[in-house]
């Protein structure tokens, strides 16, 4: 099997990127499911097969709770944060975003169990930045958080809603991006 | 031996498996053989507070010298993910 850092294409089919873009739409919208955290962010998980040094993805898991506000990993995230992301007039306890630890366990049992791999997370930018009008790279913040991860950072662009885009970089190091298919 | 199930992102460290299983009485005995086998998993511990252990299914947030294993316990290793 190849090493992650190695592939060289992710093949992401129509229905799984309809899915994520779903997701993305459900949470702008501000319809949330039972359980889930009321925030108009999107964050989930990737899982697929590997083939022959690339990489399908099969299952689309949307994360549904922010553990952002529980210790101790808000002190966490809260100290990534001075130091790493962007000024905004959002205010900081509401921005980042981190797993449930029980979550995470049942989403890579879920994996486990159709004997799929963990390849990546996905979350979508929304604000059009002056150095980055589209929003379809890294932040400083995404690069910091996803270090050493061993997972495929996917950036959603959702500054034009109704033209939803997609990239993907391994553990959100812009230099290494990998090319992405939509199969349709 | 307990069984401990090794997170995704980590498994690069222990040739790919999913499960490990060791002979430990103790959580700090049991991560103590696994590091010692599998030396690149010790960068689970590089933030303490982010590492969630679950015995059976059941978070412990006990001191590991402190938490008996029984055979066929089952040990999940859970360091979350975040994103901006």
């Amino acid at each position: 099997m190849t090493q992650l850092s190695q592939i060289n294409q992710i093949v992401l089919p129509q229905s799984k990127w309809d899915e994520i873009v779903s997701h993305c739409r459900r949470k702008l919208a501000g319809e949330f499911l039972a359980g889930e955290s009321k925030i108009r962010r999107a964050y989930g998980i990737l899982a697929g097969t590997q083939v022959n040094g690339g990489i399908t993805i099969n299952r689309v898991l949307p994360v549904k709770k922010n553990a952002r506000s529980v210790e101790p990993l808000k002190s966490y995230m809260d100290t990534v944060m001075k130091k790493y992301a962007k000024p905004s007039k959002t205010p900081m306890g509401q921005r980042g975003w981190i797993t449930d630890p029980l979550e995470l366990k049942e989403c890579y049992e879920a994996c486990d169990k159709e004997d799929l791999q963990v390849f990546g997370t996905y979350h979508m930018h929304l604000i059009p930045w002056e150095d980055d009008p589209l929003r379809d790279t890294p932040t400083v913040l995404d690069t910091v958080l996803a270090e050493n991860s061993n997972l495929f950072t996917f950036i959603i662009a959702m500054v034009d809603e109704s033209k939803p885009s997609i990239r993907v970089f391994f553990e959100g190091k812009l230099a290494e991006e990998v090319p992405l298919i939509i199969d349709h | 031996m307990a069984i401990i199930i090794i997170p995704f992102p980590f498994r690069k460290h222990t040739d790919k498996l999913r499960e490990i299983q060791v002979d430990a009485d103790s959580l700090a005995d049991c991560m103590k053989t696994l590091i010692k086998k599998y030396p690149g998993i010790s960068s689970i511990q590089d933030h303490p507070d982010l590492l969630s252990i679950f015995i059976n299914g059941k978070l412990t947030k006990a001191e590991w010298n402190t938490v008996s294993l029984t055979n066929e316990d089952e040990v999940s290793l859970i360091i979350p993910i975040a994103g901006g």
